[in-house]
């Protein structure tokens, strides 16, 4: 059977080629080793070698570009008939069976003709029924989805008429591995970069840029717990929870030590009336902080409801970029992780952001004693351009008092 | 809100407008003294009189021209043809006059005419007096097309056509005739051009016109017993058509089925589906589902004749189809 030659990948990232030339005609002898044909990649032109010996019996690709993988040529004996394709034909005589009358309003029987020919186990016996001829039978939709979520097709049983893969066949699909073990190669999965990855980049870079400092402390959390389970019990339709307690607090915080509520610029220091409090939440596109505001003024139960509608919005993609702007402080929580303590990287032009950890049960001496305490261990980045480390430990210190002694930030 | 049938909501609208306005008037076969073949125009005559009520000769040709010449003059007429089978006969002045004034004489001419006409099987009329013919209308730039499946849109319908500047085809169905429905106490009218969701659903579109409409609510109603959640709209105007309400819809359920009593080839469906393949490719879980009659004449024999045409179970059949089930 006739070889294919298909289409080399050159280096990581090469998804693509143009052929330029071939340097052997149709119906000429090649030799293993032999160049075979020209390309053109992005970085350089390159002659290529012939894997294979024989005879170069069908250019499929004279010109033009192509995918890497693509089969531009078959060589082989002479007078070889080429196979189309190189799919496993036997996979296409389960699908012509089910092909379909053109004429739709005719097709009713035909269909009918299809459910009763689908004797079971039948769609079974084929592997990756959605493929057909090397070509995935999948909707629009499916392809859409498939596409939007990494996964591979050809990898999925196909639950649509005639084995199609539909919407629903993606619903339990597995996005496509890192590094699949079939590709001997060990190639590199390049992700194009979406934007706001790139605005996460271009961000934090830029934060780099700052000179920052970290102050860590830890708090009992003890009141602070009774405070959230005496509010949710209170209000039971809205979900309050210790991030809610932390906004409240930072804010209070803020409004006292207004020297810690500012931004640099070239020019000036911006200090600002009001603590508009951003809340980094994981969205399953990237990190991204939408804006709590005037969170000093706000209830408990409004902080509550303002942040189940913003981080729930980030979760879905669907916040607009005035949830994103006017920021003053950040807080970042990953308690939920597990994670005790943490440095976070500051959110300019903010200038501190507040890295909290879980809340611990924690050994810790009172009067003298050894007890058990909730404690919550918390770092604050601090950009120095705008604030001074007494200023950020002033304010640190009340963030611990207000969430021991909540009373106090009354 | 009133109960009253569409034959009645054609009739109201008819009485209401030549009330109001003095430039309109009717013209058409045996639709004076009669009333017209469907009794639609019954009573109009003894309260408007003859001048306003007119009988013609048997010639629609000249129906059709008559019309589009007062319009033209400054009237807004409305002309019926008996049955839409006969539009053939008019088609040179529909397709070469009343759709090309307005745009030869650079806007200087209006034809603000109504053809209302009627048709559709179920009930035996044999090859001739049955068809749906309306694809051949919609083809025309110049004309507006209207098909209204309920009391309360045909009578909203009909006021917004006679008094649109352009000529409007206006589609009645033999069988929706004595269909009852709810209408506002006062004619509201409805624009042309909007698409209406008669059902709301999550899984499937159906994209119905005239009896298709009630065949496909039937068929909804089935489906949900398979569990299937069916939206069906009703593009009320088949020209201009809502495109972006169907889209819409489609981009919800992703599955889509269009269904008319006209023969399915090259039926005002085929135009649906392509709008939708192109406008809400991505969005498609599955084919688009034509439903409509096989390419045939109807016969006079009862039996035949609903053999070719489409039935509510072949809705249903269809919605099934486009979720695999």
């Amino acid at each position: 059977m006739a070889s294919e030659v298909k289409l080399p990948r050159l280096g990581q990232g090469m998804e693509a080629g143009t052929i330029n030339k071939w340097l052997k005609n149709e119906g000429d002898a090649v030799s293993k080793g032999e160049p075979l044909f020209e390309i053109d990649t992005d970085k350089v032109t390159q002659e290529v070698e012939s894997d294979y010996e024989g005879v170069l019996l069908k250019i499929v690709l004279p010109q033009g570009e192509a995918p890497v993988g693509q089969t531009i040529a078959y060589i082989g004996k002479a007078g070889e008939e080429i196979q189309d394709t190189g799919a496993p034909q036997s996979a296409e005589k389960p699908a012509e069976a089910h092909k379909r009358d053109p004429e739709r309003e005719e097709g009713r029987e035909a269909a009918a003709a299809v459910a009763e020919s689908q004797v079971p186990g039948t769609a079974e016996a084929v592997p990756g029924t959605g493929a057909s001829n090397g070509r995935v039978k999948a909707s629009p939709l499916a392809r859409r989805l498939a596409k939007e979520r990494g996964i591979d097709l050809s990898t999925l049983q196909g639950s649509g008429p005639e084995g199609r893969i539909i919407a629903r066949d993606l619903e339990q699909a597995k996005p496509r591995p890192a590094a699949p073990a079939a590709v001997p190669t060990g190639d590199i999965e390049s992700v194009p970069l979406t934007n706001i990855r790139k605005t996460i980049a271009r961000r934090l870079t830029a934060a780099w840029e700052a000179p920052v400092f970290q102050l860590t402390v830890s708090a009992d959390m003890t009141r602070a717990n009774d405070l959230v389970a005496r509010a949710r019990e209170l209000n039971p339709d809205v979900r309050i929870t210790v991030t809610d307690v932390l906004a409240k607090v930072c804010a209070q915080a803020l409004m006292r030590h207004r020297d810690a509520n500012v931004q640099y610029t070239e020019d000036a220091l911006l200090k600002f009336p009001t603590a508009n409090v951003g809340i980094a939440v994981a969205a399953p596109q990237g990190l991204i902080v939408p804006v709590l505001r005037s969170v000093e003024r706000q209830s408990l139960v409004e902080i509550a409801g303002a942040r189940g509608d913003i981080v729930g919005r980030a979760r879905e993609n669907k916040l607009t970029t005035q949830d994103l702007e006017d920021g003053t402080f950040t807080i970042s929580n990953l308690g939920m992780f597990g994670i005790e303590q943490f440095v976070a990287v500051i959110n300019p032009p903010q200038a501190a952001i507040l890295a909290v950890g879980a809340t611990i049960e924690t050994p810790v001496a009172r009067g003298g004693e050894v007890v058990v305490r909730p404690m919550m261990t918390m770092t604050l980045t601090v950009d120095h351009r705008a604030v001074d480390g007494a200023e950020g430990a002033d304010f640190l210190r009340t963030v611990k008092q207000f969430l021991e002694e909540p009373a106090l930030a009354l | 809100m009133p109960e009253i049938t569409y034959r009645e909501a054609v009739r109201d609208a008819l009485g209401a407008v030549m009330r109001k306005d003095e430039d309109v008037f009717i013209m058409g076969e045996d639709i004076a003294e009669m009333g017209g073949s469907m009794g639609v125009t019954q009573g109009l005559l003894e309260e408007f009189g003859a001048e306003r009520v007119r009988n013609t000769p048997i010639s629609e040709m000249a129906i059709v021209g008559a019309g589009i010449g007062a319009a033209m003059a400054g009237m807004r007429p409305v002309v019926e043809i008996m049955y839409e089978d006969f539009l053939t006969l008019s088609l040179e002045q529909i397709v070469n006059q009343a759709a090309k004034h307005r745009y030869m004489s650079g806007g200087q001419i209006k034809v603000p005419l109504t053809i209302r006409t009627q048709g559709g099987a179920g009930w035996s009329p044999g090859a001739q007096h049955a068809q749906q013919l309306e694809a051949w209308l919609v083809h025309i730039p110049g004309l507006k097309v209207a098909f209204p499946s309920t009391p309360e849109d045909v009578r909203g319908m009909l006021w917004s056509s006679i008094y649109d500047d352009n000529p409007v085809i206006f589609f009645e169905h033999r069988l929706l005739y004595p269909v009852k429905g709810d209408v506002p106490e006062e004619i509201e009218p409805i624009p042309l051009g909007k698409a209406r969701v008669m059902r709301e659903g999550t899984d499937v579109t159906v994209i119905a016109t005239g009896p298709l409409v009630h065949r496909s609510l039937d068929a909804a109603k089935a489906a949900e017993d398979d569990g299937i959640s069916v939206e069906v709209i009703d593009p009320r105007t088949l020209q201009p058509l809502d495109e972006d309400a169907l889209v819409e819809s489609v981009k919800k359920t992703n599955r889509v089925v269009v269904a008319h009593e006209a023969v399915t080839r090259m039926g005002f469906g085929a135009e649906v589906a392509a709008v939708l393949q192109y406008k809400a490719f991505d969005y498609l879980d599955a084919p688009i589902e034509r439903v409509g009659a096989k390419f045939a004449p109807l016969a006079f024999a009862p039996v035949m004749e609903q053999f070719v045409v489409p039935h509510a179970e072949d809705v249903h059949a269809a919605i099934k189809r486009t979720v695999g089930k």
